[in-house]
């Protein structure tokens, strides 16, 4: 147990430093910033339409603007931090001061992604919170559906991040990282492409056309399949008690934390022999 | 383990990625069966108020194919006869007892969605569905259910109703400018974009219906054209009528748990705007079996009376003053509907009697029969002395105007009718039908203006476009009706 507690110290007071730095960060401030507007503009949107039609048009536009707004600048404060923890310490050369202490990598690794992770949960928070209150007020009742689909957002992130994360320890600046986690996430939500090409396939009846069918089969096998987080959108609009996503969220959930992990380690295996 | 830590993460991210494909394997199998339940639930739901399973229809074959292997799967015994039956008799549900009973419902179907005894039905899902031949499964969100694979939905990335909001905003600027046609299109596109937008659904109905025929005339009966799938003459005022129930048909299929769907083509079209009151009943009593406002059974209550169903909207009324004790509608309005149900069926039971009565060659019999019609007719009059509104009176003096006709004393029956309608706005047209049949009844000459009132509600216009044995049909309902003049 101590010997577990005394491993972990080092990460934890790492992801601590990489937290505070992080959110001392102008580019995020400016993403959360403008977030909270467009959640707190979310409002105003409904002013455009006709106030004759009395029904519940206005709550529909906040709601979808407001899951949108999070996603995207959620998705942008993930890539961008998750790519540039640690080229940044790199180009400072902070990382020669912190790998000569008695730490070794796959801890300051694991307190870097952690310290990621925090930033992201944090500014997810603060942008939920602002959407549940919006809704309470406009509604009366708790949201409750919108907490399951700020975490199912949260698991979406996690996946996109980690693997920006891989990305960034064989870069040395943070742009390549950074295009990327635009790219993972572009992709990420294009994968089902993949099954259209395994449809399509042999027509021809060539053998290298056969094969990328099986090659497209297996991709979209392995591949992570970010258009599974639609769900998030789904729900916030839907109707409660939907047998389908009591299924599928813990699925999702399960999902997202596997493949997080999954990034993870292959940052730590390209993280392994990087020259510092 | 440590002497190898690269390798032992390579092959712990090897088998994350693993479980990773194993469980994304699993995830598709559940869209792919969350997809084929909202196809069943609508195919479901239109089966029940269809009545009946359409032939030679894909939709139909597969949903009738699913209901076997559902039902010999053991998740029900008899699942059209279960799903179907009437959970309220004219009697409101609980609603959370409701909603419990609606989510397990759900739930096996579900369970059986996602079962394997549901493999060969959900293949053949997929295969229609991608081919675009069934009608409850377009637009589902899932890529594999979609013509093509992948479309327009994802092209926004999971964005694509907020791309549906801001379009919706430009058919606002549409309406406000008065472009209808460009104002459908758009409203298309929206709902394709996010085919759970109710609310476009709902207000793009009411314009169709409502603001887009404000100011126009009524189409002369020369300038309609036949229209095979609707089974009418169609102008332009008329055809917006039918696009509005397309619409919100459309809204249903894509959005069978959503009660205000339902309680638009009932109550907006079909009973205020096209007074279809059979089709209000309808699409009202599928409203109520969903979870659901307060002033939807108000609606199905209100329709059943209309369409001559007393007992149901009495019986429902009754329930409603059980169910919500307090509320101003119970105490005030229940009672008075409640004593204009009990007068009519009052009425309609003397009517009955006193026919069969005339039916009968028994004279003893018939002496019963007309004591016990009188009895009723007395009880129904009480009832109205009692309702003590003008509806009330109004119908005593249809009784009274009645009572004249049997005597044979038509003008002063006539007279009487005439003076109740123009005190009882509500029973004009009923009234006004009794002013006809007493005058043919009499041999008195009917007026212009009630000429036409007969010819206008027999709906025998003819039109461009209309099949032969339909012309002939309406050709000799017309000759009928003149010869009767």
């Amino acid at each position: 147990m101590n010997a577990l507690t005394n491993y972990f110290r080092g990460p934890f007071y790492i992801a601590l430093y990489t937290y505070r730095e992080g959110m001392r960060r102008k580019l995020l401030i400016g993403f959360l910033v403008l977030s909270l507007l467009v959640i707190f503009g979310s409002s105003f949107i409904a002013t455009f339409l006709d106030p004759s039609a009395e029904t519940d048009i206005d709550l529909k536009l906040i709601k979808d603007i407001c899951v949108s707004a999070i996603a995207i600048f959620g998705v942008l404060i993930a890539v961008y931090i998750s790519a540039s923890v640690v080229p940044n310490e790199v180009e400072n050369k902070v990382i020669y001061t912190v790998l000569s202490k008695p730490v070794g990598r796959m801890q300051y690794l694991l307190g870097k992604f952690m310290g990621a992770q925090f930033i992201i949960m944090v500014n997810l928070a603060i942008m939920g919170g602002l959407f549940f209150m919006a809704l309470y007020m406009r509604e009366g009742v708790m949201p409750t559906l919108l907490l399951w689909s700020i975490l199912l957002t949260y698991f979406e992130f996690l996946i996109v991040s980690s693997f920006t994360f891989a990305v960034s320890c064989a870069a040395t600046t943070s742009l390549v990282p950074i295009l990327g986690g635009l790219f993972i996430y572009i992709t990420g939500n294009l994968t089902e492409y993949l099954k259209d090409v395994e449809h399509r396939a042999g027509q021809t009846g060539e053998w290298f056309d056969a094969m990328i069918g099986h090659i497209a089969t297996g991709l979209h096998a392995v591949l992570p399949n970010l258009q599974n987080f639609s769900l998030k959108m789904q729900i916030v609009t839907g109707q409660p008690n939907d047998p389908p996503a009591d299924v599928l969220i813990p699925n999702l959930l399960l999902y997202g934390f596997l493949y997080g992990l999954a990034g993870f380690l292959c940052a730590y295996i390209i993280f392994w022999r990087k020259e510092v | 383990m440590a002497q190898h830590p690269r390798l032992t993460a390579f092959a712990i991210m090897a088998t994350l990625v693993a479980a990773g494909t194993l469980l994304n394997l699993h995830i598709q199998h559940l869209r792919e069966s969350e997809a084929y339940y909202r196809w069943f639930l609508a195919a479901a739901v239109q089966a029940r108020m269809d009545g009946q399973v359409r032939e030679n229809d894909p939709d139909g074959d597969l949903f009738r194919e699913s209901v076997v292997a559902l039902e010999s799967a053991g998740f029900f015994d008899d699942f059209l006869v279960e799903y179907r039956q009437d959970p309220t008799e004219g009697v409101l549900p609980d609603p959370e007892e409701q909603a419990e009973e609606d989510y397990r419902t759900h739930r096996r179907i579900w369970d059986f969605a996602r079962s394997r005894h549901a493999a060969s039905q959900r293949e053949t899902f997929l295969d229609l569905a991608r081919q675009q031949q069934l009608r409850f499964a377009r637009d589902i969100q899932y890529a594999e259910a979609q013509a093509g694979g992948v479309n327009i939905f994802n092209l926004f990335f999971g964005f694509r109703k907020v791309a549906a909001n801001l379009l919706w905003i430009e058919v606002d600027r549409y309406w406000h400018q008065g472009n209808m046609y460009r104002m459908i299109t758009l409203m298309r596109t929206c709902v394709a974009l996010d085919p759970e937008f109710i609310e476009a659904y709902l207000i793009g109905a009411w314009h169709l219906a409502y603001n887009a025929t404000a100011r126009m005339p009524d189409t002369p009966w020369p300038q309609r054209e036949w229209h095979d799938g609707y089974e009418a003459c169609l102008g332009e005022k008329e055809r917006f009528y039918y696009y509005a129930i397309d619409f919100l048909k459309d809204g249903i299929r894509r959005n069978p748990r959503n009660y205000r769907l339902y309680f638009e083509l009932g109550f907006a079209i079909y009973k205020e705007k096209l007074e279809d009151y059979p089709n209000a009943v309808r699409y009202l009593s599928e409203a109520i079996r969903v979870p659901h406002d307060r002033w939807v059974p108000r609606q199905l209550f209100l329709s059943y009376e209309l369409n001559g169903q007393f007992e149901e909207a009495l019986a429902g009324w009754q329930d409603y003053i059980i169910r919500f004790p307090g509320s101003m509608t119970a105490v005030e309005v229940a009672p008075r509907f409640i004593m204009r149900n009990q007068g009519h069926i009052y009425e309609q039971r003397s009517h009955e009697l006193r026919k069969q009565s005339y039916e009968t060659d028994d004279p003893q019999q018939r002496e019963t029969l007309q004591e016990q019609s009188t009895a009723y007719w007395e009880r129904a009059r009480e009832t109205w002395r009692n309702l003590n509104d003008p509806y009330g009176e109004g119908r005593l003096m249809l009784m009274e105007g009645l009572d004249m006709r049997l005597d044979g004393r038509y003008l002063e029956s006539i007279a009487l009718l005439d003076k109740a309608r123009w005190e009882t706005a509500a029973l004009w047209e009923e009234l006004s039908d009794l002013i006809i049949e007493t005058k043919q009844e009499a041999g008195i000459p009917l007026s212009v203006s009630e000429k036409k009132a007969v010819l206008r509600e027999s709906e025998v216009g003819i039109c461009p476009g209309m099949p032969p044995e339909e012309q002939e049909r309406r050709l000799r309902a017309i000759e009928e009706i003149e010869a009767r003049f």
